[in-house]
Parts: structure tokens; sequence; C-alpha cells
């Protein structure tokens, strides 16, 4: 009886995996390789001849390894002076540092529009003020590869920064007093003990940055469109422009699908390997350098990279929200609620768009925790055979950028009998899909957590299947639950790399708008929406931050 | 009745038999132990007992009914079973009374009854004064006896052990020995317990089962495990054996003696026997015991005597066999 509804569970779980990545991923291949006259490889030779796809594809790569690098350097010792130092103001550059993983990079970019747009940017407005330049000069050029790169730089650090932190925080204190009981300077442990523990997670840190900025879509098209490049995905969104490529735009998502899945599985080699496994162990006791005056030399780096990643982004957001015209210095006489007005009673979009994204976010946030608990317990307790096949399709939509996803889903679902294109359902995929991965590591990681036997004697005790599942699994991974079930809402309410393929005028997301919005510069709707999004994601944060700990208890309790 | 019987069952795991064809008949009411190393099948088999896992081939009844065979496997909440877990599996969401009534929600008893009942086995486990905690804040003897609660008050016909005591530090393990063997006394239901500790399975059990790569190696009380092991292996895994040749004690197959029970000399004893002599090699002491190596005739024996014998490593020594006391061991059988 148990083995028939797990069994029923598995082909479920598997049809909807189906749906979500099998299928766009079958289309984009097939339709890589068709043309008007049947099968052909013309698409790639496009792809390979034609300077408009090559330069792209040139940029992407160049400014995505100059993010990784800015990664490295920036979070290694960021990392340490949070995770090992007696710097002040830990705990706080900490929480900064989450709240600018939190941010979409497309607000990022517009906040930085704002900072510095080469003519109004606040920034050279001020250097010209201060060091008494032409008004036809400036110092900063945001609409440029350096900018792009610097904007991404701000808003994947923090991946890097999580890596290095954590894996900083786990290497047990003993193996560094090993090291210095030999006589190794402390200089000579950092150098050969403590770097060589830590370094997969730099290289982890790093891929994982150099992946985002080759995916992301927002922050690209606000950069690079004003100037007149493109990156990768700004180019295979603009082949859907009109005349729309579909066959182009397929044949050039392929060379990121394959980037990311090499990328991914370098990953897993260098985290994988045995002997680092003590880095994810239990959490032992650590030693603190003490950096004496130095900690405000620290400090004071800590603050400069968030001054960019968030004071300076959010308080041009708020100065552009509530000023008549930005960017501007917020006075008594130029401060309005014109554009909140303009934002909640004026503007069309934005009814529509708010409840197309509560309704999307909802939704995609309780499929996705559902369908990760399924697959995620199925994973975990191994009862069902096949059960590998469910793990390798549950992880498969890491390695599909979301703005190839979205070519997959628009080339699935536009063709009968699946006709989805123009409908929230097509959108609801995308996200469950994009989202799904990060639910279902959570969720089977905690369900791996939990110990069979304490299900097994809820067996003995007289409960069926389903009911410990009920009374007692449930339960153990509520926390667990809540908590994927937050990520998935903050990523749905953000998504902007698959809806803009997927959008029609009537399924218009925040998002969306948002970036319609950027297209005709007004600075102030979109950052009184850009703020609405943040005070959404942080209110959700708060919430999943303050569910009781149950998983907590049960692990102190095993251990 | 609650005769539990294993007919030829048959485990494998990725076609490696974990259980080697088991036969045996636990009678109504019986603490048996099943004994043996880790990986010799005993969780295994408990495992298949408690429905968790469905034979290959065999077959288990208790009471005359069939409860498991290949294909047809009556489920773990249906075999009025109950089952103490090498972690005690307690749920860390439910407070000790809840763990302990789960079992009579289930069946669906009348509130007063729960509470009742559930008052009762606490206090039969000295448990009364913790029935609101939470499990992770007991100590570990404390959760034990949660475990044992919520595992008694279903009042099962037989209750299964899976390593119970090897979490526990050394005092309280031997006083949840008895503690378990009291609760088996008081209240009369079939138990299995699964140890590797052959101490643990001589101070609680009725009869000892001792279990071998799958397969049975010998049955007995613990008073026959102990004094007429069977085969070498149950010598050396039960209490500790010396195995030498024939030629020690005038036979003509190895046997086994155990390490109490070789006489030691500190000169040639006048009224004979055969002593045989032999060179201290190692001295241990235990408090209440000495620990010696003797190498003699090329073997290494081990000799376990009262504090007062000192002899120093290196002196001469005469050892003597008792007959009575030496174990004539079966061929080397081929179940190794």
């Amino acid at each position: 009886m148990k083995v028939d509804l797990s069994r029923v569970m598995f082909a479920l779980a598997v049809l909807a995996l189906v749906a979500m990545v099998v299928l766009p991923v079958g289309w984009l291949v097939v339709t890589s390789l068709s043309g008007p006259h049947g099968p052909t490889l013309d698409n790639f030779v496009t792809l390979f001849t034609d300077a408009t796809m090559i330069r792209p594809f040139l940029i992407t790569l160049g400014s995505s390894a100059a993010v990784a690098l800015l990664c490295v350097a920036v979070a290694v010792p960021m990392g340490w002076c949070v995770a090992r130092t007696d710097m002040p103001l830990r705990s706080l550059v900490r929480i900064l540092v989450m709240a600018s993983l939190v941010t979409p990079p497309f607000l990022g970019a517009i906040a930085w529009e704002l900072l510095a747009a080469p003519n109004t940017g606040f920034l050279n407005q001020f250097a010209r003020v201060a060091l008494h330049l032409d008004r036809s000069v400036h110092l900063f050029n945001v609409y440029s590869v350096a900018g792009l790169t610097f904007v991404n730089f701000l808003y994947t650090f923090p991946y890097a920064f999580v890596f290095v932190a954590n894996a900083l925080e786990r290497i047990p204190a003993d193996l560094e007093d090993a090291s210095a009981i030999l006589g190794a300077h402390p200089a000579q442990t950092a150098w050969r003990v403590t770097l060589p523990l830590i370094l997969p997670s730099i290289l982890a840190g790093a891929l994982i940055a150099f992946l985002q900025s080759m995916t992301v879509f927002g922050s690209a098209a606000v950069l690079t469109l004003p100037a007149g490049f493109h990156t990768m995905t700004t180019r295979i969104w603009s082949l859907f422009q009109f005349p729309p490529k579909p066959a182009l735009a397929a044949a050039a998502s392929m060379p990121m699908l394959l980037l990311t899945l090499a990328l991914l599985r370098a990953q897993q080699l260098v985290l994988g390997r045995k002997g680092y496994a003590l880095v994810a162990g239990k959490g032992a006791r650590r030693t603190i350098a003490r950096l004496g005056a130095w900690r405000w030399g620290a400090l004071a780096f800590c603050g400069f990279v968030l001054l960019n990643a968030i004071v300076l982004p959010y308080g041009a957001l708020l100065d552009a929200a509530f000023v008549k015209i930005a960017p501007a210095l917020p006075t008594f006489a130029n401060l309005t609620l014109a554009h909140v007005h303009f934002v909640f009673f004026q503007l069309d979009a934005t009814p529509v768009a708010l409840w197309n994204t509560m309704i999307l976010a909802l939704g995609a946030a309780t499929i996705a925790t559902a369908l990760a608990f399924v697959v995620g317990y199925l994973v975990a307790r191994r009862t069902v055979p096949g059960w590998n096949v469910l793990s390798f399709l549950a992880s498969a939509p890491i390695a599909i950028p979301s703005i190839v996803l979205g070519v997959g889903l628009f080339l699935a679902y536009t063709r009968p009998p699946l006709l989805l294109f123009g409908t929230l359902w097509i959108m609801l995929i995308a996200f469950v899909t994009i989202e799904f991965p990060a639910a279902y590591q959570q969720l089977v990681a905690v369900a791996s957590s939990i110990h069979p036997e304490l299900e097994e004697a809820g067996r003995l005790l007289g409960a069926t299947p389903l009911r410990v599942l009920w009374d007692i699994t449930a339960p153990l991974m509520r926390s667990g639950i809540v908590a994927a079930w937050c990520f998935v809402f903050i990523g749905a309410i953000r998504e902007i790399s698959a809806a803009i393929l997927l959008f029609t005028a009537p399924t218009r997301t925040i998002a969306v708008v948002i970036y319609d919005l950027n297209e005709s510069g007004d600075t102030g709707s979109i950052a009184v929406l850009g703020l609405l999004l943040m005070i959404v994601t942080f209110a959700v944060l708060a919430l999943a931050n303050r569910v009781p700990v149950i998983t907590t208890a049960a692990e102190e309790y095993r251990a | 009745m609650a005769t539990l019987e294993l007919r030829t069952v048959v485990k494998r795991f990725g076609g490696v038999p974990v259980v080697d064809g088991v036969d045996l008949t636990i009678p109504d009411g019986a603490f048996v132990a099943l004994l043996g190393p880790s990986g010799c099948g005993k969780t295994t088999l408990l495992r298949l007992v408690a429905g968790f896992l469905a034979p290959d081939a065999g077959e288990i009844a208790v009471g005359g009914r069939r409860l498991s065979a290949p294909g047809a496997v009556v489920p773990p909440e249906q075999r009025g079973m109950s089952m103490i877990f090498q972690s005690y599996a307690l749920w860390p969401h439910m407070t000790v009374e809840q763990n302990v009534g789960y079992g009579l929600r289930l069946r669906r008893l009348p509130r007063e009854e729960i509470a009742g009942r559930v008052a009762t086995i606490c206090t039969a486990v000295q448990l009364e004064t913790l029935m609101k905690r939470y499990p992770g804040e007991l100590s570990g003897g404390q959760q034990q006896r949660v475990a044992l609660a919520r595992a008694l008050v279903v009042e099962p016909q037989t209750l299964l052990l899976d390593e119970p005591l090897s979490n526990l530090d050394a005092n309280l393990r031997e006083e949840m020995r008895f503690e378990i063997r009291r609760l088996h006394d008081e209240f009369r239901y079939t138990t299995v317990y699964v140890t590797h500790d052959q101490g643990e399975a001589m101070a609680t059990a009725d009869l000892i089962v001792v279990l071998r790569a799958g397969r049975v190696e010998q049955i007995g009380t613990p008073e026959e495990i102990y004094g007429r092991p069977r085969s070498e292996f149950v010598a050396r895994f039960v209490g500790g054996a010396n195995v030498l040749p024939g030629r020690f004690a005038g036979l003509d197959a190895p046997f086994s003696i155990r390490l109490e029970d070789v006489a030691m000399f500190p000169a040639a004893p006048p009224n004979g026997g055969s002593p045989v002599e032999g060179t201290v090699v190692r001295r241990v002491f235990l408090g209440s015991a000495r620990d010696y190596v003797v190498e003699a005739g090329g073997e290494l024996i081990r000799i376990t005597t009262p504090p007062q014998v000192d002899v120093q490593p290196g002196e001469r020594v005469w050892l003597g066999f008792p007959p009575e006391r030496c174990h004539r061991l079966e061929p080397v059988s081929s179940g190794g």
C-alpha cells in the first residue's frame, strides 16, 4: 500500500518535471536544428560567423570573468573580516550583504542609472561641482561594459561572500592550532592550512558569480541597450523582437546552456572532493583574529563596498520616488507624492501587474514547495526505484538559465495542443521551474536529516504511511517548508529573464512594468514600484525568520 | 499466544545474502537476544520481523498467523509489535506525554483512558515528573525510558529492541539492562533484543541466538552458550576464550577454554597432570583481576587470575587445562 502511494506520487512528480524541464529543453534542441526547409545546421553557422552574434558572446564572457575575479577579490577579505576577526559591526555588514543578495539586479542597474548616467547621474553632477568640470565632461558612465561589470559585481559578490564566510566559520580551530603548535607563523597557517581548506568554496563562489552575470537579463538590458551593444541574454531577447527568429534564438541559447552545465559540473567536482568534507561539518570553536587599529580599516573597506551596493542605490531610488524630477537633491520645495499617486491610481498597468505578480508568486511558491516536498521526500527516502532519475530532473533547472528556459517554454507551449502562450499558466510554469531547484534542495536536505527511525516508530505504533507523513514528517519539516516557500515567493516576484519573453499585455508583472517604464525613462514610478517590491521581499523574509525552528531542535536532539 | 516463528528466512541486498536461511522459534513470553558482530544480519533480521523489509524467501509468523512471505508482507502498523530503536526515535516536536500517548491516540481510545495509561506507564519507568518536557530536554537515559514507555503503553505482543543501550554510558547501560528485563517480567510480552554486546545478552535474555554472516551459529541459554560453545567463533565472540590445538589437553581436535579456567602455577605442580611450561609476555592489572598473556608451545594464551597472583613478565609459569573446562570444538564449518 505504501509502495502504491509513493509510486503514484512518483509518476505525478515525473510528469510535472517533464512538462517543466524536458519538454522546453527538447523543443529548444529541435528548433535550434530546424530551418524553413527541414533539419539544418544553418542556425549554428550563423551563430559562429555573424559578428552580431559573436561579439555579445565575447563581451559576456569577458565581463563575467571580470565579475568573478572582482567577487573573489572582495568576498574573500570581506568574508574573513566578518567570520574571523573582531571587526566592529560584523552582523550589520552581514545583513547588508544579504540585502544586496536579495536586490534584483535590474533594480540595482536602474538605481545606478540614476547615480552614474553620463549626463544626469548624481555622481557625475557632484563630480562636476566638486572638481569644477565642464558640463560635457563625465567621470562615470554606467552604460558601458565596465558599468555592466561593476553593477553585476555588486549583486553577485554576496554569493561568493556566503560561500567563503560559511567555509571560514566551519573550519575547526583545531586544524589551525595543529599548524601553530608545529611552529607555523599565523601567516604560514593562513597560507598553508586555512586557504587550501576554503579554496573550493572560493572557486565555487567565483563560478556562481560567473554564471549569474552570464545569465542575467535585467541589468544587462537596462545598461547595454542605451549604449547600443548586446550581451548574450539581450541578444537572445532581441531575436524575439520583430521580425522574430526563434530558431536562431534557440541556437543562441545552446552555448549558454552547455557552458552552465560544464561550470556546474566543475563546481561539483571542486566541492565534492572527499578531503574537504570537514568544511561541511559541524560548527566548532574558531579563532578570532584581533585586528587592533586595522579593524577600522577593515570596516571602511566593507563599508565602501556596501555603500555602492546598498546605500547609494537605495538612496537614489528613495530620492527618485519622492522628488519631482530625479535625480535631484531632495528639498522641501521638490518633495512630492505625485509618483506614488501616479503608480497606484493613474498607471493602467499597476492593478493588473500587482494582481498577476501576487497570483504568480503565491501560486509558484505553493506549487514549487509542494512538488519539492514530494520529490525531496521520495529522493531522501529512496523507496521508489528510479529515485535518481527524479533527483536528476529536479536539479536540472539549475543548469538552465532563465532566459533559455523562457525560449524553451515559448517554443514548447506556443503550439497546439499546448497553447499556453499569452496566459498566466506559461508564466507560472516558468516561475515554478526557475525557482524549483532552490526549494527542492532545501527540502531534500531537510527530509534527509530526519532519521527514518522517527517514521518507523510511528508505523510500528499503528500509523499508516500517510498518517506518519502528516503527524511526524511534515511537522518536522515545517520550518524547511516555510523557508522554501519564502525563497520561491521572493524569487518569483522579481523574475524578469523568462517573463520578458513570455508576457503579453494582460499578463504583465511588476518586474515587467518596471522594465517598460525604464524604457520610457519614468524613473519616479520605477522607484516607487521597485521600493514596493523590496518592501514585500523584506516582509516575507522577516516572516520566514520568525518561524519556530523545530528542525534545529530536532538536529540538537539527534546530536 | 505470540510464538514467533521464522522459517528459512532469506534477505539479500544487491544479490548478497544478509540473512541466509534463518530458522528460529521464539516461545510466547520469552526474552531472546540476537547476538553477533556488526554485519552479521541481526538488525536486518529484526527489521524483517518488524515488517520494514520483505523477505526474499521463507516466512515469518506470529501465533500461527503468517505476517511475512515474499511479496506478501503485513505492514508494520498491523503487526501488534513495538520497537525500541537505536536512536530512540523520539519525536522532537512532541512532549514526553504526546510521544507516549501517540500509539493510544491512533487506537482512538477515550481521552481519559489515554491520560490514565500514559500516567501509569510513565510512573513504571520513573518519568512521571518529566511528562511536559520535549525529548531535546532529556538526558540519554531519560530518552531511553520514554522510548520504552512509548513502546510498552500499547501493550504489544512482541517487543523488538535494536541495540537500545549503545548510546548510553557504561553505568546507565548496566542499570537499563535490568530495567528492560524487569519490565519484561512485569508485562510478559515476547522480546527480541538485538545486540553485539555479549554481556548485555547474558544479563537479559532467556535464550541467546548467536548469528554469524546471516546464519544461526548456536542457540542456547546464556549458560550453554558460555559454558559449551559449539564453535571457535562462539567461543571467541561470547565472553572471550582461548582456542588451542588439541595436544594441550590431550584431545584429538581443537578445544576452547575460558580465560579464567586456565590454571597458572609459579612452579611445576608436584602431583602432575601434564602442565605446559610457558613464559609471561604481558601482565595487566584490572582491579578485580589480572590479565596475563603467556607464550607456551608456540601459542599465545590469555589467562585471567585473581589479583593476588602476581608474576612478572619474563618469568616462567606452568599452565594447567582442567579437562572438564576444555570444550572440544566441532570441525571448522564452511559457513564462514
